[in-house]
């Protein structure tokens, strides 16, 4: 048998899937050495590590983000727990992503059509895919092994830690994969592998801080990671749990692609309809309209964990906290997370990031209607560029103000439901605290949009993830403060913790509004550009 | 176009279209190089030219879509850079590719399209619905090219605008749609409309088109009615003897090939008659002489050329 068509497909996947590649593998080298050399910065002693596990022990708010400690006392057993906890979420968005691009969106677009036509079978081209990501897989492995052997940690254990964090992925390109093959189109398919994905997280955030619920843990991807116990008393046997839904996922969707028409999904499209006419009247109208189902989604997602963040802002206690480890975390950028106030001040800024995360999709999403040349349609006819750019821009502000709005809204519900008392006014307050940030992110993204179309998505996104993971690590890192400052996060009042800084809010929206009028200019002096 | 208008353009007729040294560079390739086009009120202009001579490129600059690099381009007498929408409002545009939405029916595509341009005659697009057969209920991205050809088709000739700039408007449509397609160009020319028919199908510019440009590497390589551009190519004259074909004295302009025992054939550019003034001393039996098809005046300008870079 020839191998070379189908080695040929598998190269052409891999290049396709480089720049998210490269992204993530340099995601997961500098997080995993940050961290270490964060934690051995912060807390050099015994004693300053004991209390800052006692405050930990108990705090089940942090225990949402990075998952159940178990030994916070050496720098491997943090690395363990944190690097560990925050780098699965990121390895099963990557599964998802890299699975559903490989094989649906590839039938979406009409190419493995192309690709069938010529001599490579169904089997060889899923079997290719499959091979391009694997590749993928064992560069994020080696990615996080140097950070962590570079951070200091032995090499053994590194090698233990980073299989354990990228036994996720595998399991979600499964997702993805049989997401694929039941959704007749790319979204739907993103769409169905993303509810997946936040199920398995929210299962890890129940049995992580839930008391009496530690078993749920064993139901998620994102648990069994947990439970390889990675420097503190390792399960490798627990490997076979990943192995086993790989396959099982695996050779699920392998089969139900064998026996399905190419281009079609399990799942029926809708492809004729009653026609509604609304929301036509502009191309904003129109944009409102096909985005209002990520909307729904966007404001469900951060609704729901909203909701959980006051519920569970309750257990956050200063029992035996120390004034000084206190002033130890508040290097963390966090305050005094000690307090059901402190606590959601801190956990906010997550929210800072979500909108500001959510600004970029939807330059993103503009960016798409020119790539696909819809743009051009648009464009001649009677419909400015001023107009249009401006309509999107003020679309993507409002949703952003709709998500924060909801952020603040539904945590306010939550926690009068877990019996914190806090002010409606305050926590409406710090939702509409994330938009300027997001609002600042928003006319970059557009700027840089304007500028380098076909770049934009990726620059807009890297600014968000660099400046905030500046604020996080930063100050850790001994960075000195004009420079730590330079990210915007760093200038938000941690609402409703600290006051609104409202010098710094007016700042960063007099530059988002000098960004979207640049951002104007520019686009009416450039050609547009395809994909 | 209300009445005084028309009355002061007849007086100074202003172009529909006009480009003056329009040029376009991309990176290192000169897609475009000094263009001088005048399309007039209610001309059929013919574009033609091979994939990547620049056809698409014209287009784009003439709807402020892309910027020029030199020269300029102007709709109605209004700049197609500076003044884009002001123009769009009497333009409607096929693109050769439809890039439409692909979660819109082609109902909801056409209304919104409508809304869009303003002025679209209603109860024209739903002749025209039925003419082209559309299943209108259809999302875009269930709908074959062919099909989103005339959701885009459809979309155009409804608004009945003043101009319309057609780029390859009949890629992916059967027979039959396309002789629905020349039936609407033909209307639009006897309601006076101005039809700017950029295309590579060459039967369907002779069929249309008042006047052709022929386009060759950015360049506009010649243009005029059919018949001028007939005049000026070359023509094919077969001459049948009595008897063995003779050897003729070479002639400036005319080219001699054998074709058969004692039959010859002329490629002759320009005038034939010394042709026929030196066959007058041999014995003639059948003479035919035909005229040029768009085709033969098309690969006349192309003879021996290729590998042009797509754009």
């Amino acid at each position: 048998m020839d191998l070379r068509p189908a080695s040929a497909l598998a190269r052409r996947a891999f290049r396709d899937a480089r720049v998210r590649t490269v992204s993530y593998a340099l995601l997961f080298v500098a997080l995993s050495y940050a961290q270490l050399v964060a934690y051995r910065d912060a807390y050099p002693t015994l004693s300053s590590r004991l209390a800052f596990a006692r405050s930990f022990a108990d705090n089940k708010a942090v225990r949402l983000f990075y998952g159940e400690p178990h030994d916070l006392l050496s720098v491997s057993g943090y690395a363990a727990w944190r690097i560990g906890g925050t780098l699965a979420i990121f390895a099963a968005i990557f599964g998802l992503l890299a699975a559903v691009r490989a094989l649906r969106t590839e039938e979406d677009t009409g190419r493995m059509e192309l690709v069938l036509a010529g001599v490579v079978g169904r089997r060889a081209a899923y079997l290719s895919a499959m091979a391009a990501i694997a590749a993928g897989i064992l560069i994020l492995y080696f990615a996080e092994l140097v950070g962590l052997i570079a951070g200091g940690l032995p090499v053994g254990g590194s090698a233990y830690l980073a299989l354990a964090t990228v036994s996720v992925v595998p399991v979600f390109v499964g997702v993805g994969a049989v997401a694929s093959q039941l959704s007749p189109t790319r979204r739907m398919a993103l769409e169905l592998g993303g509810a997946v994905a936040g199920l398995m997280f929210l299962l890890r955030v129940i049995a992580d801080t839930a008391s009496g619920l530690g078993w749920v843990r064993w139901a998620t991807p994102l648990g069994w990671a947990e439970e390889l116990r990675p420097f503190t008393g390792a399960r490798p046997l627990v490997l076979v749990l990943p192995a086993a839904a790989t396959v099982l996922l695996l050779v699920l969707a392998a089969r139900i692609a064998a026996g399905r028409d190419i281009g079609t999904g399990v799942l029926p499209a809708r492809d004729s309809a009653e026609p509604r006419l609304g929301m036509l009247s502009s191309p904003t109208a129109q944009a409102l309209r096909s985005e209002r189902g990520s909307l729904v989604v966007w404001l469900s997602g951060v609704g729901a964990f909203a909701y959980i963040l006051g519920v569970i802002a309750k257990s956050s206690s200063s029992a035996g906290i120390s004034k000084n480890l206190n002033r130890e975390l508040g290097k963390l950028g966090s305050g005094s997370i000690v307090t059901p106030t402190g606590y959601l001040g801190f956990t906010f800024i997550f929210f800072v990031l979500a909108v500001s995360l959510f600004a970029c999709a939807q330059i993103g999403a503009a960016r798409h209607e020119e790539a696909d040349q819809q743009l051009e349609t648009l464009l001649a006819l009677p419909v400015s560029r001023r107009g249009w750019l401006g309509g999107r821009l003020l679309l993507a502000a409002c949703a952003a103000a709709a998500i924060s709005l909801v952020a603040g809204l539904l945590t306010w519900v939550g926690a009068e439901s877990g019996g914190v008392a806090i002010s409606l006014g305050k926590l409406v307050e710090a939702g509409a605290n994330c938009l300027p940030v997001a609002l600042l992110f928003l006319g970059l993204a557009a700027l840089a949009y304007a500028t380098a179309p076909r770049a934009s998505a990726g620059i807009a996104y890297a600014l968000v993830t660099v400046a905030f993971l500046w604020n996080l690590l930063g100050s850790l890192l001994g960075a000195p403060k004009w420079l730590v400052e330079v990210t915007p996060f760093a200038h938000v009042g941690l609402v409703p913790a600290q006051p609104f800084r409202a010098g710094a809010a007016l700042i960063m929206l007099g530059i988002a509004a000098a960004s979207a009028l640049a951002a104007t200019w520019v686009f009416e002096r450039r050609d547009l550009t395809g994909s | 176009m209300n009445a005084p208008e028309r009355e002061s353009t007849e007086m100074h007729p202003q172009p529909v279209i006009r480009t003056e040294g329009l040029s376009k560079r991309y990176g290192s390739t000169l897609a475009l190089d000094g263009l001088d086009l005048t399309v007039g009120e209610g001309e059929v202009y013919g574009y033609l030219g091979p994939n990547g001579s620049g056809k698409t490129t014209t287009i784009r600059l003439l709807l402020g879509l892309h910027r020029p690099s030199g020269g300029r381009a102007e709709l109605f007498g209004l700049d197609a850079w500076s003044d884009p929408v002001a123009a769009h409002r009497r333009v409607a545009y096929v693109a050769g590719e439809p890039f439409l939405w692909p979660s819109l029916t082609g109902a909801e595509t056409l209304e919104f399209l409508a809304r869009l341009h303003g002025g679209t005659d209603i109860s024209y697009r739903d002749l025209l619905v039925e003419r082209f057969q559309l299943e209108t209920r259809k999302k875009i991205r269930a709908l074959s090219k062919g099909n989103r050809q005339k959701v885009q088709l459809i979309a155009a000739l409804a608004t009945r605008a003043e101009l319309l700039l057609l780029d390859e408007p009949t890629s992916g449509l059967d027979p039959l749609m396309e002789v629905a397609f020349r039936d609407c160009v033909k209307e639009a020319k006897e309601r006076a409309q101005t039809v700017f028919l950029s295309s590579h199908i060459l039967s369907e510019v002779e069929a249309l088109c008042d006047r052709v440009g022929i386009l060759r590497d950015g360049k506009l390589v010649d243009e005029g009615t059919l018949a001028e551009l007939r005049h000026l190519a070359v023509q094919t004259v077969e001459v049948t003897f009595a008897g063995q074909a003779p050897e003729l004295r070479p002639l400036p302009g005319v080219q001699v090939q054998s074709a058969g025992p004692n039959a010859l054939r002329f490629e002759v550019s320009g005038s034939v008659g010394p042709l026929i003034a030196e066959l007058s001393g041999h014995p003639v039996a059948t003479l035919s002489s035909r005229e040029p098809s768009l085709e033969e005046i098309f690969l006349h300008h192309y003879d021996g050329s290729d590998g042009r870079a797509e754009r």
